[in-house]
């Protein structure tokens, strides 16, 4: 049940965007040498990011990437599901989802979902997961992060 | 964050052994049928959960599955820890390697959370609350359609009835 390389890169690379000072923005090569990303990697990660805007790209020589909405309006299940697409469980409810209408119009739909006991478990999973990156938003994880900091709780810090 | 087919037929196997106790002993190929799996896939998970002790096989000419414990002690966290090998949505952080404070953070702040919401959830579940929910909104549905005339609603419809009966049993 893993959140995948995608989705565990996005998030790091938005936080140290979160923590960027007003008014500044971070080269890909920048964001690369602070997280360990590799910049090829982080490159493909930042195209759905920016056409989502969540990511602000500014072109130019003094040019970069910040977080393209407020730190608060940025939630980590909005960064998930930008690049990794659903994080239904099971198909089943990824099809339910994504698009109502293939699953009346039969595709994807499995001929005993309605009363498939299995289904309401992964319904309550599925909600619990959806509730929680739901509820953390980048602001969070940069209180978080700076709190961490002060505090000398990160060994690393 | 997906559920491995492992873990999704692993648990539908347990919930049609639950749903049929009447049953001593049910053929693989009886519940391939009702839960539309393919007998071969179903076989691989049978013997991991008889292996961790879920199932236990009958043997003979009629032989087949049953549940080794009553659903109230089958807890869908471990089922699932034995069928997926763990419930987490990360690998725990590497020993002796030092992460960079970034991912720190991300792991401590959602991935560690969200693990423990998820234990939290999978464990307060058991192979008998499911199928007891799953009943009771059967019981639910059939009064929505008994009409006017079941307004009570203290008496299930008798085509319901058994099914209440059974599954009010795993409580006794």
């Amino acid at each position: 049940m893993r959140i995948s390389t995608r989705g565990q890169y996005s998030l790091e690379a938005l936080l140290y965007l979160a923590l960027l000072g007003e008014g500044e923005s971070a080269s890909t090569r920048t964001i690369a040498g602070a997280t360990g990303i590799s910049e090829g990697y982080l490159e493909q990660l930042l195209i759905p990011l920016k056409k989502a805007g969540i990511v602000r790209g500014i072109r130019g020589a003094r040019g970069g990437n910040l977080p393209g909405k407020p730190l608060a309006d940025i939630t980590v299940g909005e960064i998930l599901r930008t690049v990794e697409g659903s994080f239904a469980p099971v198909p089943c409810l990824e099809a339910a989802v994504s698009c109502e209408a293939a699953a009346s119009c039969g595709a994807n739909r499995c001929p005993a979902q309605d009363s498939c006991i299995a289904r309401t478990a992964w319904t309550d999973l599925y909600q619990e997961i959806n509730d929680t990156i739901e509820s953390i938003t980048l602001a969070d994880l940069a209180a978080g992060y700076t709190a961490k900091a002060l505090t000398g709780g990160g060994s690393s810090l | 964050m997906k559920i491995s087919t492992r873990g999704r037929y692993g648990v539908r196997l347990l919930i049609d052994l639950a749903e049929h106790p009447k049953e001593d002993r049910v053929a693989l190929a009886v519940i391939a049928e009702r839960q539309r799996i393919s007998v071969r896939y179903l076989e691989q998970v049978a013997v991991i959960l008889r292996r961790a002790g879920f199932i236990r096989s009958v043997k003979g000419a009629s032989g087949g599955f049953a549940l080794a414990l009553p659903p109230t002690e089958i807890i869908i966290g471990d089922a699932l820890r034995t069928l997926e090998g763990d419930v987490l949505v990360a690998d725990p952080a590497p020993a002796g390697i030092r992460e960079s404070p970034y991912r720190e953070c991300v792991r401590s702040m959602v991935y560690d959370r969200l693990n423990e919401r998820i234990a939290g959830l999978v464990d307060r579940m058991t192979l008998a609350s499911l199928v007891e929910r799953a009943s009771s909104l059967d019981r639910a549905s059939s009064g929505d359609t008994a009409g006017e005339d079941g307004e009570d609603g203290e008496t299930p419809p008798t085509g319901t009835s058994a099914r209440t009966d059974e599954s009010f049993m795993y409580f006794i």
